[in-house]
Protein backbone atom coordinates (compact mmCIF):
# COMPACT_ATOMS: atom_id res chain seq x y z
CA UNK A 1 0.00 0.00 0.00
CA UNK A 2 3.01 2.46 0.82
CA UNK A 3 4.19 1.80 -2.46
CA UNK A 4 1.16 3.31 -4.07
CA UNK A 5 0.25 5.92 -1.80
CA UNK A 6 3.41 8.04 -1.32
CA UNK A 7 2.37 11.41 -0.24
CA UNK A 8 4.90 14.31 0.17
CA UNK A 9 7.64 11.69 -0.03
CA UNK A 10 8.73 12.15 -3.85
CA UNK A 11 8.02 15.53 -5.66
CA UNK A 12 8.08 13.67 -8.91
CA UNK A 13 6.52 10.51 -9.87
CA UNK A 14 9.51 7.87 -10.33
CA UNK A 15 9.08 5.93 -13.29
CA UNK A 16 9.13 2.65 -11.01
CA UNK A 17 5.76 3.54 -9.25
CA UNK A 18 4.26 5.03 -12.32
CA UNK A 19 4.66 1.50 -14.22
CA UNK A 20 3.59 -0.87 -10.57
CA UNK A 21 0.60 1.06 -10.34
CA UNK A 22 0.07 1.35 -14.37
CA UNK A 23 0.32 -2.85 -14.19
CA UNK A 24 -1.66 -3.02 -11.52
CA UNK A 25 -5.00 -0.88 -13.12
CA UNK A 26 -4.15 -3.51 -15.94
CA UNK A 27 -4.23 -6.02 -14.31
CA UNK A 28 -7.14 -5.22 -12.70
CA UNK A 29 -9.19 -4.69 -16.02
CA UNK A 30 -8.10 -7.82 -17.00
CA UNK A 31 -9.60 -9.95 -13.84
CA UNK A 32 -12.09 -7.96 -14.64
CA UNK A 33 -12.32 -8.92 -18.71
CA UNK A 34 -11.93 -12.61 -17.34
CA UNK A 35 -14.91 -13.16 -15.19
CA UNK A 36 -16.92 -10.68 -17.20
CA UNK A 37 -16.27 -13.17 -20.34
CA UNK A 38 -16.58 -16.54 -17.90
CA UNK A 39 -20.11 -14.91 -16.61
CA UNK A 40 -21.49 -14.04 -20.09
CA UNK A 41 -21.55 -10.08 -19.47
CA UNK A 42 -20.17 -7.28 -20.85
CA UNK A 43 -16.91 -5.79 -19.29
CA UNK A 44 -18.15 -2.37 -19.20
CA UNK A 45 -19.95 -2.51 -16.25
CA UNK A 46 -17.24 -4.25 -14.34
CA UNK A 47 -14.17 -1.65 -15.11
CA UNK A 48 -16.60 1.18 -14.17
CA UNK A 49 -17.07 -0.77 -10.52
CA UNK A 50 -13.11 -1.36 -10.65
CA UNK A 51 -12.69 2.40 -11.11
CA UNK A 52 -15.34 3.18 -8.60
CA UNK A 53 -13.50 1.28 -5.79
CA UNK A 54 -10.13 2.41 -6.55
CA UNK A 55 -10.71 6.03 -6.63
CA UNK A 56 -11.80 9.03 -4.08
CA UNK A 57 -12.51 7.31 -0.39
CA UNK A 58 -10.58 4.16 -1.43
CA UNK A 59 -7.85 2.61 0.78
CA UNK A 60 -5.42 2.72 -2.57
CA UNK A 61 -4.41 6.25 -4.36
CA UNK A 62 -2.91 6.18 -7.27
CA UNK A 63 -0.69 9.01 -7.43
CA UNK A 64 1.84 8.41 -9.93
CA UNK A 65 -0.20 7.07 -12.49
CA UNK A 66 -3.00 9.81 -12.38
CA UNK A 67 -1.92 12.08 -15.20
CA UNK A 68 -0.65 9.32 -17.39
CA UNK A 69 -4.36 7.07 -16.85
CA UNK A 70 -5.63 11.21 -17.46
CA UNK A 71 -4.63 11.00 -20.84
CA UNK A 72 -5.03 7.61 -21.91
CA UNK A 73 -8.70 8.06 -21.06
CA UNK A 74 -9.08 11.21 -23.39
CA UNK A 75 -6.48 8.94 -26.20
CA UNK A 76 -9.53 5.80 -25.61
CA UNK A 77 -12.84 8.03 -26.30
CA UNK A 78 -10.73 9.07 -29.46
CA UNK A 79 -9.96 5.79 -30.24
CA UNK A 80 -13.86 4.29 -29.24
CA UNK A 81 -15.27 6.88 -31.98
CA UNK A 82 -12.79 5.96 -34.31
CA UNK A 83 -13.19 2.17 -34.35
CA UNK A 84 -16.92 3.04 -34.33
CA UNK A 85 -16.64 5.65 -37.39
CA UNK A 86 -14.74 2.36 -39.17
CA UNK A 87 -17.42 -0.41 -38.36
CA UNK A 88 -19.36 1.93 -40.80
CA UNK A 89 -19.08 3.26 -44.80
CA UNK A 90 -20.09 6.18 -45.69
CA UNK A 91 -23.40 4.80 -47.84
CA UNK A 92 -24.36 2.79 -44.94
CA UNK A 93 -24.83 6.26 -43.04
CA UNK A 94 -26.39 7.95 -45.64
CA UNK A 95 -28.32 5.33 -46.82
CA UNK A 96 -29.30 4.64 -42.96
CA UNK A 97 -30.38 8.59 -42.58
CA UNK A 98 -32.70 8.32 -45.26
CA UNK A 99 -34.35 5.44 -44.86
CA UNK A 100 -34.80 5.36 -41.05
CA UNK A 101 -35.01 9.19 -40.17
CA UNK A 102 -38.14 8.45 -38.83
CA UNK A 103 -37.49 5.64 -36.60
CA UNK A 104 -34.31 7.59 -35.74
CA UNK A 105 -36.51 10.54 -33.97
CA UNK A 106 -38.73 8.79 -32.49
CA UNK A 107 -36.19 7.10 -30.63
CA UNK A 108 -34.59 10.21 -29.80
CA UNK A 109 -37.83 11.94 -28.24
CA UNK A 110 -38.54 8.94 -26.53
CA UNK A 111 -35.62 8.26 -24.29
CA UNK A 112 -33.85 11.96 -24.53
CA UNK A 113 -37.20 13.09 -22.93
CA UNK A 114 -36.85 11.02 -19.34
CA UNK A 115 -33.51 11.96 -18.88
CA UNK A 116 -34.08 15.66 -19.54
CA UNK A 117 -36.93 15.91 -17.73
CA UNK A 118 -35.74 14.15 -14.90
CA UNK A 119 -32.77 16.14 -14.79
CA UNK A 120 -34.73 19.27 -14.06
CA UNK A 121 -36.91 17.16 -11.62
CA UNK A 122 -33.39 16.66 -9.27
CA UNK A 123 -33.13 20.41 -9.86
CA UNK A 124 -30.04 20.50 -12.04
CA UNK A 125 -28.77 23.18 -14.27
CA UNK A 126 -30.03 23.11 -17.95
CA UNK A 127 -27.42 21.79 -19.53
CA UNK A 128 -26.86 18.89 -17.54
CA UNK A 129 -30.09 18.05 -18.05
CA UNK A 130 -29.16 18.13 -21.84
CA UNK A 131 -26.80 15.50 -20.78
CA UNK A 132 -28.39 13.16 -19.12
CA UNK A 133 -31.04 13.36 -22.03
CA UNK A 134 -28.16 12.33 -24.13
CA UNK A 135 -26.86 9.30 -21.68
CA UNK A 136 -30.67 8.42 -21.31
CA UNK A 137 -30.80 7.84 -25.22
CA UNK A 138 -28.12 6.54 -26.40
CA UNK A 139 -27.72 2.88 -26.76
CA UNK A 140 -24.49 0.53 -26.36
CA UNK A 141 -23.50 -0.44 -30.19
CA UNK A 142 -20.77 -2.10 -28.98
CA UNK A 143 -22.97 -3.97 -26.37
CA UNK A 144 -25.81 -5.18 -28.38
CA UNK A 145 -23.56 -6.22 -31.82
CA UNK A 146 -21.16 -8.13 -29.49
CA UNK A 147 -23.86 -9.83 -27.95
CA UNK A 148 -26.18 -10.20 -31.28
CA UNK A 149 -23.12 -11.89 -32.91
CA UNK A 150 -22.44 -14.11 -29.67
CA UNK A 151 -26.11 -15.38 -29.62
CA UNK A 152 -26.27 -16.08 -33.18
CA UNK A 153 -28.75 -13.17 -34.20
CA UNK A 154 -27.52 -11.80 -36.66
CA UNK A 155 -29.29 -13.44 -39.07
CA UNK A 156 -32.86 -12.79 -37.44
CA UNK A 157 -34.76 -10.70 -39.33
CA UNK A 158 -35.68 -8.04 -36.52
CA UNK A 159 -31.48 -7.70 -36.27
CA UNK A 160 -31.51 -5.20 -39.55
CA UNK A 161 -33.94 -3.25 -37.62
CA UNK A 162 -31.81 -2.93 -34.32
CA UNK A 163 -28.84 -2.22 -36.37
CA UNK A 164 -30.20 0.62 -38.00
CA UNK A 165 -31.40 2.04 -35.30
CA UNK A 166 -27.99 2.33 -33.90
CA UNK A 167 -26.54 4.03 -36.92
CA UNK A 168 -29.31 6.40 -36.55
CA UNK A 169 -28.17 7.02 -32.79
CA UNK A 170 -24.28 7.28 -33.78
CA UNK A 171 -25.78 9.99 -36.34
CA UNK A 172 -27.64 11.84 -33.84
CA UNK A 173 -24.58 11.53 -31.41
CA UNK A 174 -22.16 13.11 -34.45
CA UNK A 175 -24.23 16.27 -33.72
CA UNK A 176 -24.99 15.77 -30.10
CA UNK A 177 -21.57 15.89 -28.48
CA UNK A 178 -20.81 19.52 -30.73
CA UNK A 179 -24.08 21.25 -29.56
CA UNK A 180 -23.00 19.78 -25.88
CA UNK A 181 -19.66 20.88 -25.93
CA UNK A 182 -21.41 24.45 -27.19
CA UNK A 183 -24.35 24.81 -24.54
CA UNK A 184 -21.03 23.62 -21.58
CA UNK A 185 -18.75 27.08 -22.65
CA UNK A 186 -21.93 28.92 -22.20
CA UNK A 187 -22.30 30.60 -25.10
CA UNK A 188 -25.52 33.00 -25.60
CA UNK A 189 -27.63 32.04 -27.27
CA UNK A 190 -26.59 33.31 -30.91
CA UNK A 191 -23.37 32.03 -30.56
CA UNK A 192 -24.73 28.89 -29.34
CA UNK A 193 -27.45 28.69 -32.27
CA UNK A 194 -24.62 29.56 -34.80
CA UNK A 195 -22.24 26.69 -33.10
CA UNK A 196 -25.00 24.36 -33.37
CA UNK A 197 -25.18 25.16 -37.12
CA UNK A 198 -22.04 25.20 -37.72
CA UNK A 199 -21.30 21.81 -36.32
CA UNK A 200 -24.05 20.21 -38.52
CA UNK A 201 -22.52 22.04 -41.34
CA UNK A 202 -19.04 20.28 -40.49
CA UNK A 203 -20.97 16.68 -40.24
CA UNK A 204 -22.52 16.99 -43.20
CA UNK A 205 -19.46 18.33 -45.32
CA UNK A 206 -18.03 15.53 -43.59
CA UNK A 207 -20.23 12.66 -45.09
CA UNK A 208 -20.66 14.25 -48.20
CA UNK A 209 -16.64 14.07 -48.72
CA UNK A 210 -16.52 10.87 -47.16
CA UNK A 211 -19.27 9.68 -49.92
CA UNK A 212 -17.33 11.38 -53.13
CA UNK A 213 -13.38 11.12 -52.00
CA UNK A 214 -13.70 8.69 -49.15
CA UNK A 215 -12.16 5.69 -51.53
CA UNK A 216 -9.46 7.53 -52.73
CA UNK A 217 -8.42 8.95 -49.55
CA UNK A 218 -8.52 5.63 -48.08
CA UNK A 219 -6.36 4.18 -51.21
CA UNK A 220 -4.00 6.96 -50.17
CA UNK A 221 -3.54 6.56 -46.60
CA UNK A 222 -3.37 2.64 -47.30
CA UNK A 223 -0.86 0.43 -46.94
CA UNK A 224 0.08 -3.71 -45.74
CA UNK A 225 2.66 -2.45 -43.32
CA UNK A 226 1.12 -2.78 -39.96
CA UNK A 227 3.92 -0.12 -38.49
CA UNK A 228 2.86 2.42 -41.26
CA UNK A 229 -1.17 1.88 -41.04
CA UNK A 230 -0.88 2.27 -37.73
CA UNK A 231 1.46 5.49 -37.69
CA UNK A 232 -0.88 6.90 -40.87
CA UNK A 233 -4.46 6.32 -39.42
CA UNK A 234 -3.48 7.07 -35.43
CA UNK A 235 -1.38 10.55 -36.40
CA UNK A 236 -5.10 11.62 -38.74
CA UNK A 237 -7.34 10.93 -36.65
CA UNK A 238 -5.44 12.50 -33.48
CA UNK A 239 -4.49 14.84 -35.65
CA UNK A 240 -8.03 15.67 -36.74
CA UNK A 241 -9.63 15.07 -33.56
CA UNK A 242 -7.52 18.20 -31.94
CA UNK A 243 -8.43 20.08 -34.77
CA UNK A 244 -12.06 19.21 -34.71
CA UNK A 245 -11.91 19.91 -30.72
CA UNK A 246 -10.26 23.18 -31.18
CA UNK A 247 -13.19 24.34 -33.77
CA UNK A 248 -15.87 23.41 -31.04
CA UNK A 249 -16.92 20.17 -32.64
CA UNK A 250 -16.06 17.59 -30.46
CA UNK A 251 -12.68 15.89 -30.75
CA UNK A 252 -14.64 12.08 -30.65
CA UNK A 253 -16.55 13.90 -33.48
CA UNK A 254 -13.94 14.18 -35.63
CA UNK A 255 -12.51 10.74 -34.81
CA UNK A 256 -15.80 9.47 -35.71
CA UNK A 257 -15.68 11.46 -38.69
CA UNK A 258 -12.42 9.97 -39.98
CA UNK A 259 -13.59 6.49 -39.10
CA UNK A 260 -16.31 6.93 -41.49
CA UNK A 261 -14.55 8.39 -44.25
CA UNK A 262 -11.77 5.26 -44.22
CA UNK A 263 -13.43 2.34 -46.10
CA UNK A 264 -11.98 -0.44 -47.95
CA UNK A 265 -8.94 -2.19 -47.45
CA UNK A 266 -7.78 0.37 -44.70
CA UNK A 267 -10.87 -0.19 -42.58
CA UNK A 268 -10.59 -3.78 -42.49
CA UNK A 269 -6.86 -3.92 -41.53
CA UNK A 270 -7.18 -0.71 -39.54
CA UNK A 271 -10.04 -2.24 -37.18
CA UNK A 272 -8.04 -5.45 -36.76
CA UNK A 273 -4.72 -3.50 -35.52
CA UNK A 274 -6.53 -0.92 -33.11
CA UNK A 275 -8.80 -2.93 -32.03
CA UNK A 276 -6.64 -3.74 -29.22
CA UNK A 277 -5.62 -0.42 -28.83
CA UNK A 278 -8.46 0.56 -28.56
CA UNK A 279 -9.53 -1.55 -26.18
CA UNK A 280 -6.66 -0.88 -23.78
CA UNK A 281 -7.42 3.04 -23.50
CA UNK A 282 -10.88 2.22 -23.42
CA UNK A 283 -10.88 0.39 -20.53
CA UNK A 284 -8.56 3.42 -18.70
CA UNK A 285 -11.18 5.47 -20.11
CA UNK A 286 -13.40 3.03 -17.85
CA UNK A 287 -11.71 3.06 -14.88
CA UNK A 288 -10.91 6.71 -14.95
CA UNK A 289 -14.40 7.70 -15.21
CA UNK A 290 -14.86 5.29 -12.11
CA UNK A 291 -11.98 6.99 -10.47
CA UNK A 292 -13.35 10.56 -10.48
CA UNK A 293 -16.27 9.15 -8.68
CA UNK A 294 -16.54 9.07 -4.57
CA UNK A 295 -19.09 5.91 -4.14
CA UNK A 296 -20.52 6.71 -1.00
CA UNK A 297 -21.89 9.45 -3.63
CA UNK A 298 -23.88 6.72 -5.05
CA UNK A 299 -26.49 5.69 -2.48
CA UNK A 300 -28.00 9.22 -2.59
CA UNK A 301 -28.70 9.06 -5.96
CA UNK A 302 -30.18 5.18 -6.81
CA UNK A 303 -33.45 6.29 -6.54
CA UNK A 304 -33.36 8.41 -9.12
CA UNK A 305 -30.86 6.26 -11.26
CA UNK A 306 -33.24 3.17 -11.02
CA UNK A 307 -36.45 5.63 -11.94
CA UNK A 308 -34.70 6.35 -15.21
CA UNK A 309 -33.20 2.95 -15.64
CA UNK A 310 -37.06 1.49 -15.61
CA UNK A 311 -38.33 4.50 -17.46
CA UNK A 312 -35.86 4.54 -20.43
CA UNK A 313 -36.12 0.70 -20.34
CA UNK A 314 -39.38 0.85 -21.40
CA UNK A 315 -39.14 3.63 -23.76
CA UNK A 316 -36.74 1.63 -26.14
CA UNK A 317 -38.99 -1.60 -25.69
CA UNK A 318 -41.67 0.73 -26.96
CA UNK A 319 -39.22 1.84 -29.63
CA UNK A 320 -38.10 -1.28 -30.69
CA UNK A 321 -41.15 -3.09 -31.10
CA UNK A 322 -42.75 -0.02 -33.04
CA UNK A 323 -39.89 -0.05 -35.19
CA UNK A 324 -39.81 -3.82 -35.56
CA UNK A 325 -43.83 -4.26 -36.13
CA UNK A 326 -43.25 -1.34 -38.61
CA UNK A 327 -40.50 -3.10 -40.56
CA UNK A 328 -43.04 -6.29 -40.68
CA UNK A 329 -41.40 -8.85 -38.09
CA UNK A 330 -43.75 -11.13 -35.90
CA UNK A 331 -44.08 -10.63 -32.45
CA UNK A 332 -41.29 -12.57 -31.30
CA UNK A 333 -38.81 -10.43 -33.37
CA UNK A 334 -40.37 -7.78 -31.76
CA UNK A 335 -39.72 -8.45 -28.28
CA UNK A 336 -36.06 -9.74 -28.92
CA UNK A 337 -35.57 -6.59 -30.91
CA UNK A 338 -37.22 -3.69 -28.06
CA UNK A 339 -35.12 -5.77 -25.76
CA UNK A 340 -32.01 -5.66 -27.55
CA UNK A 341 -32.54 -1.32 -27.43
CA UNK A 342 -31.82 -1.55 -23.53
CA UNK A 343 -28.54 -1.88 -22.99
CA UNK A 344 -26.12 1.13 -21.97
CA UNK A 345 -23.03 1.55 -22.15
CA UNK A 346 -19.57 3.47 -23.57
CA UNK A 347 -21.13 6.12 -25.20
CA UNK A 348 -23.38 7.10 -22.29
CA UNK A 349 -20.08 7.35 -20.08
CA UNK A 350 -18.55 9.69 -22.96
CA UNK A 351 -21.26 12.09 -22.44
CA UNK A 352 -20.69 12.28 -18.80
CA UNK A 353 -17.32 12.14 -18.89
CA UNK A 354 -17.50 15.73 -20.76
CA UNK A 355 -19.97 16.84 -18.12
CA UNK A 356 -18.03 15.68 -15.43
CA UNK A 357 -15.13 17.21 -16.65
CA UNK A 358 -16.66 20.82 -17.05
CA UNK A 359 -17.59 20.14 -13.86
CA UNK A 360 -21.35 21.01 -14.43
CA UNK A 361 -23.14 18.98 -11.63
CA UNK A 362 -22.10 16.69 -8.59
CA UNK A 363 -24.86 14.05 -8.81
CA UNK A 364 -24.25 13.63 -12.68
CA UNK A 365 -21.40 11.33 -12.45
CA UNK A 366 -22.49 8.92 -9.91
CA UNK A 367 -26.13 8.97 -11.42
CA UNK A 368 -24.27 7.92 -14.86
CA UNK A 369 -22.19 5.19 -13.26
CA UNK A 370 -25.82 3.76 -11.23
CA UNK A 371 -27.02 4.22 -14.64
CA UNK A 372 -24.96 2.27 -16.59
CA UNK A 373 -24.35 -0.41 -14.21
CA UNK A 374 -28.14 -1.17 -14.24
CA UNK A 375 -29.07 -0.99 -17.68
CA UNK A 376 -25.27 -2.42 -18.95
CA UNK A 377 -26.36 -5.59 -16.85
CA UNK A 378 -30.01 -5.30 -17.10
CA UNK A 379 -30.36 -4.51 -20.43
CA UNK A 380 -27.59 -7.96 -21.56
CA UNK A 381 -29.35 -10.11 -19.34
CA UNK A 382 -32.62 -8.88 -21.21
CA UNK A 383 -31.43 -9.28 -24.83
CA UNK A 384 -30.10 -12.94 -23.75
CA UNK A 385 -33.05 -14.34 -21.61
CA UNK A 386 -35.68 -13.18 -24.28
CA UNK A 387 -35.97 -15.51 -26.87
CA UNK B 1 -36.24 -17.68 -57.22
CA UNK B 2 -36.14 -14.05 -55.59
CA UNK B 3 -32.89 -13.23 -53.81
CA UNK B 4 -33.93 -10.21 -50.94
CA UNK B 5 -30.70 -7.73 -49.51
CA UNK B 6 -30.81 -6.23 -46.61
CA UNK B 7 -27.65 -4.34 -45.55
CA UNK B 8 -26.25 -4.90 -42.08
CA UNK B 9 -24.51 -1.58 -41.07
CA UNK B 10 -21.03 -2.68 -39.44
CA UNK B 11 -21.66 -6.35 -40.21
CA UNK B 12 -21.88 -6.75 -43.95
CA UNK B 13 -25.53 -7.82 -46.22
CA UNK B 14 -27.80 -10.51 -45.86
CA UNK B 15 -29.46 -11.87 -48.58
CA UNK B 16 -32.33 -14.55 -48.27
CA UNK B 17 -34.50 -16.50 -50.29
CA UNK B 18 -37.29 -19.23 -50.01
CA UNK B 19 -36.13 -22.40 -52.11
CA UNK B 20 -38.92 -24.44 -53.77
CA UNK B 21 -39.20 -26.93 -51.37
CA UNK B 22 -40.43 -23.77 -48.78
CA UNK B 23 -37.09 -23.97 -46.94
CA UNK B 24 -36.35 -20.11 -46.05
CA UNK B 25 -32.46 -19.93 -46.40
CA UNK B 26 -30.16 -16.63 -45.92
CA UNK B 27 -26.02 -15.91 -46.23
CA UNK B 28 -24.37 -13.30 -44.26
CA UNK B 29 -21.88 -11.71 -47.06
CA UNK B 30 -19.52 -10.18 -43.33
CA UNK B 31 -17.26 -8.34 -44.62
CA UNK B 32 -14.22 -9.74 -43.21
CA UNK B 33 -14.69 -12.53 -45.29
CA UNK B 34 -16.58 -14.54 -43.13
CA UNK B 35 -20.01 -16.11 -44.38
CA UNK B 36 -22.79 -17.49 -42.27
CA UNK B 37 -25.27 -19.59 -43.70
CA UNK B 38 -28.67 -19.41 -42.03
CA UNK B 39 -31.84 -21.17 -41.85
CA UNK B 40 -34.93 -19.52 -40.14
CA UNK B 41 -37.23 -21.48 -38.24
CA UNK B 42 -40.73 -22.31 -39.84
CA UNK B 43 -42.07 -21.55 -36.13
CA UNK B 44 -40.39 -17.91 -35.66
CA UNK B 45 -39.82 -16.72 -39.60
CA UNK B 46 -37.79 -14.17 -38.06
CA UNK B 47 -35.29 -16.21 -36.23
CA UNK B 48 -32.71 -18.68 -37.17
CA UNK B 49 -33.92 -22.00 -36.28
CA UNK B 50 -29.75 -22.69 -36.95
CA UNK B 51 -26.64 -21.01 -38.52
CA UNK B 52 -23.40 -22.21 -39.60
CA UNK B 53 -20.24 -19.82 -39.15
CA UNK B 54 -17.89 -20.37 -42.39
CA UNK B 55 -14.29 -19.37 -42.66
CA UNK B 56 -13.79 -17.43 -46.36
CA UNK B 57 -12.03 -21.07 -47.17
CA UNK B 58 -15.01 -23.06 -46.06
CA UNK B 59 -16.58 -20.85 -47.81
CA UNK B 60 -15.42 -21.59 -51.05
CA UNK B 61 -14.86 -25.34 -50.34
CA UNK B 62 -19.26 -25.26 -49.75
CA UNK B 63 -19.08 -23.34 -53.14
CA UNK B 64 -17.48 -26.45 -55.25
CA UNK B 65 -19.54 -28.85 -52.96
CA UNK B 66 -22.91 -27.18 -54.00
CA UNK B 67 -22.04 -27.38 -57.96
CA UNK B 68 -19.10 -25.27 -59.22
CA UNK B 69 -18.79 -21.44 -59.73
CA UNK B 70 -21.07 -20.58 -63.05
CA UNK B 71 -18.17 -20.47 -65.49
CA UNK B 72 -17.83 -23.77 -64.80
CA UNK B 73 -21.49 -24.25 -65.75
CA UNK B 74 -21.09 -21.96 -68.93
CA UNK B 75 -18.56 -23.79 -69.97
CA UNK B 76 -20.41 -27.36 -69.62
CA UNK B 77 -23.57 -25.56 -71.66
CA UNK B 78 -20.66 -24.48 -74.34
CA UNK B 79 -19.86 -28.47 -75.02
CA UNK B 80 -23.71 -28.85 -75.78
CA UNK B 81 -23.42 -25.97 -78.45
CA UNK B 82 -20.60 -27.29 -80.35
CA UNK B 83 -20.37 -30.81 -81.07
CA UNK B 84 -16.79 -33.03 -80.55
CA UNK B 85 -15.88 -29.51 -78.45
CA UNK B 86 -13.29 -30.18 -75.13
CA UNK B 87 -13.01 -28.32 -72.80
CA UNK B 88 -11.02 -28.59 -70.02
CA UNK B 89 -8.65 -27.66 -66.88
CA UNK B 90 -5.55 -28.93 -65.50
CA UNK B 91 -3.12 -28.54 -63.00
CA UNK B 92 0.76 -28.32 -64.12
CA UNK B 93 2.81 -29.97 -61.62
CA UNK B 94 6.34 -29.09 -60.84
CA UNK B 95 9.53 -31.02 -62.84
CA UNK B 96 6.56 -32.42 -65.34
CA UNK B 97 5.57 -32.08 -68.57
CA UNK B 98 5.65 -28.01 -69.29
CA UNK B 99 6.07 -26.74 -65.77
CA UNK B 100 8.78 -24.24 -66.38
CA UNK B 101 8.60 -24.44 -70.00
CA UNK B 102 6.72 -21.87 -72.79
CA UNK B 103 3.90 -22.93 -74.05
CA UNK B 104 5.67 -22.90 -77.85
CA UNK B 105 8.13 -24.95 -76.50
CA UNK B 106 5.13 -27.70 -76.08
CA UNK B 107 4.08 -26.72 -79.69
CA UNK B 108 0.73 -27.49 -78.63
CA UNK B 109 -1.08 -26.51 -81.22
CA UNK B 110 0.81 -28.03 -83.91
CA UNK B 111 0.79 -31.20 -82.73
CA UNK B 112 -2.84 -31.52 -80.99
CA UNK B 113 -4.52 -28.75 -82.74
CA UNK B 114 -5.76 -27.20 -79.62
CA UNK B 115 -5.19 -24.26 -77.80
CA UNK B 116 -4.46 -23.11 -74.03
CA UNK B 117 -6.64 -20.21 -74.28
CA UNK B 118 -6.21 -19.12 -70.07
CA UNK B 119 -3.56 -19.90 -67.33
CA UNK B 120 -5.15 -19.26 -63.74
CA UNK B 121 -1.81 -18.29 -61.48
CA UNK B 122 -3.22 -18.18 -58.25
CA UNK B 123 -5.80 -15.41 -58.07
CA UNK B 124 -4.77 -13.65 -61.35
CA UNK B 125 -6.39 -15.11 -64.37
CA UNK B 126 -4.10 -14.54 -67.38
CA UNK B 127 -6.29 -14.76 -70.98
CA UNK B 128 -5.17 -15.32 -74.48
CA UNK B 129 -1.51 -15.97 -73.10
CA UNK B 130 0.92 -15.86 -76.13
CA UNK B 131 3.45 -19.24 -77.15
CA UNK B 132 6.43 -17.08 -75.34
CA UNK B 133 3.93 -17.79 -71.78
CA UNK B 134 6.16 -19.25 -69.37
CA UNK B 135 4.13 -22.07 -67.47
CA UNK B 136 5.16 -22.76 -63.80
CA UNK B 137 4.41 -25.13 -61.35
CA UNK B 138 0.65 -24.77 -59.82
CA UNK B 139 -0.91 -23.04 -62.60
CA UNK B 140 -3.89 -24.10 -64.15
CA UNK B 141 -4.32 -24.19 -67.99
CA UNK B 142 -8.10 -24.28 -69.67
CA UNK B 143 -7.06 -25.92 -72.54
CA UNK B 144 -9.84 -26.42 -75.62
CA UNK B 145 -10.28 -28.08 -79.09
CA UNK B 146 -11.35 -31.82 -80.12
CA UNK B 147 -11.98 -34.44 -77.86
CA UNK B 148 -8.48 -36.29 -79.19
CA UNK B 149 -6.73 -33.02 -79.37
CA UNK B 150 -6.91 -32.14 -75.72
CA UNK B 151 -6.18 -35.58 -74.40
CA UNK B 152 -2.58 -35.61 -76.28
CA UNK B 153 -2.53 -31.51 -74.85
CA UNK B 154 -2.92 -32.60 -71.44
CA UNK B 155 -0.87 -35.26 -71.52
CA UNK B 156 1.77 -33.09 -72.98
CA UNK B 157 1.25 -30.55 -70.10
CA UNK B 158 1.40 -32.83 -67.61
CA UNK B 159 3.91 -35.82 -68.78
Amino acid sequence: MTVLAAPGVLAVSSVSNILIELGAVLLVLAICGRFAARVGLPSIPLYLLAGLLLGEGSPVALEASSEFIRIGADLGVVLLLLLLGLEYTPEELSHGIRTNWLAGLVDFVASFTPGFLGGLLLGWDPVACVLLGGITYITSSGIVAKLLSDLDRLGNRETSTVLSLLVMEDIVMAVFLPVAAVLIVGASVVEASLSVLLALVVVAVALFVSLRHGARVSRVLDSTSPELLLLTVLGTTFLAAGLADKAKVSAAVGAFLIGVMLSGQIAERGRVLLSPIRDVFGGLFFIFFGLQIDPSDLPPVAVPAIALAIVTSASKVGTGWWAAKRAGVGPKGRRRAAAALIPRGEFSIVIAGIGTAAGLERDLGPVAACYVLLLAVGGSLAVRYTQ
Amino acid sequence: MELFETPLPGVGVRYEFTSAAGDRVGVIVRRDARRELLLYDEADPDACRDNVSLTGEEAATMVELLGGTKITERIADLRHEVEGLSIEWVTLESGRGLAGRTIGDGRIRTETGSSVVAVIRGEQSIPGPGPDFRLEAGDVALVVGSIEGVQKALRLLTT
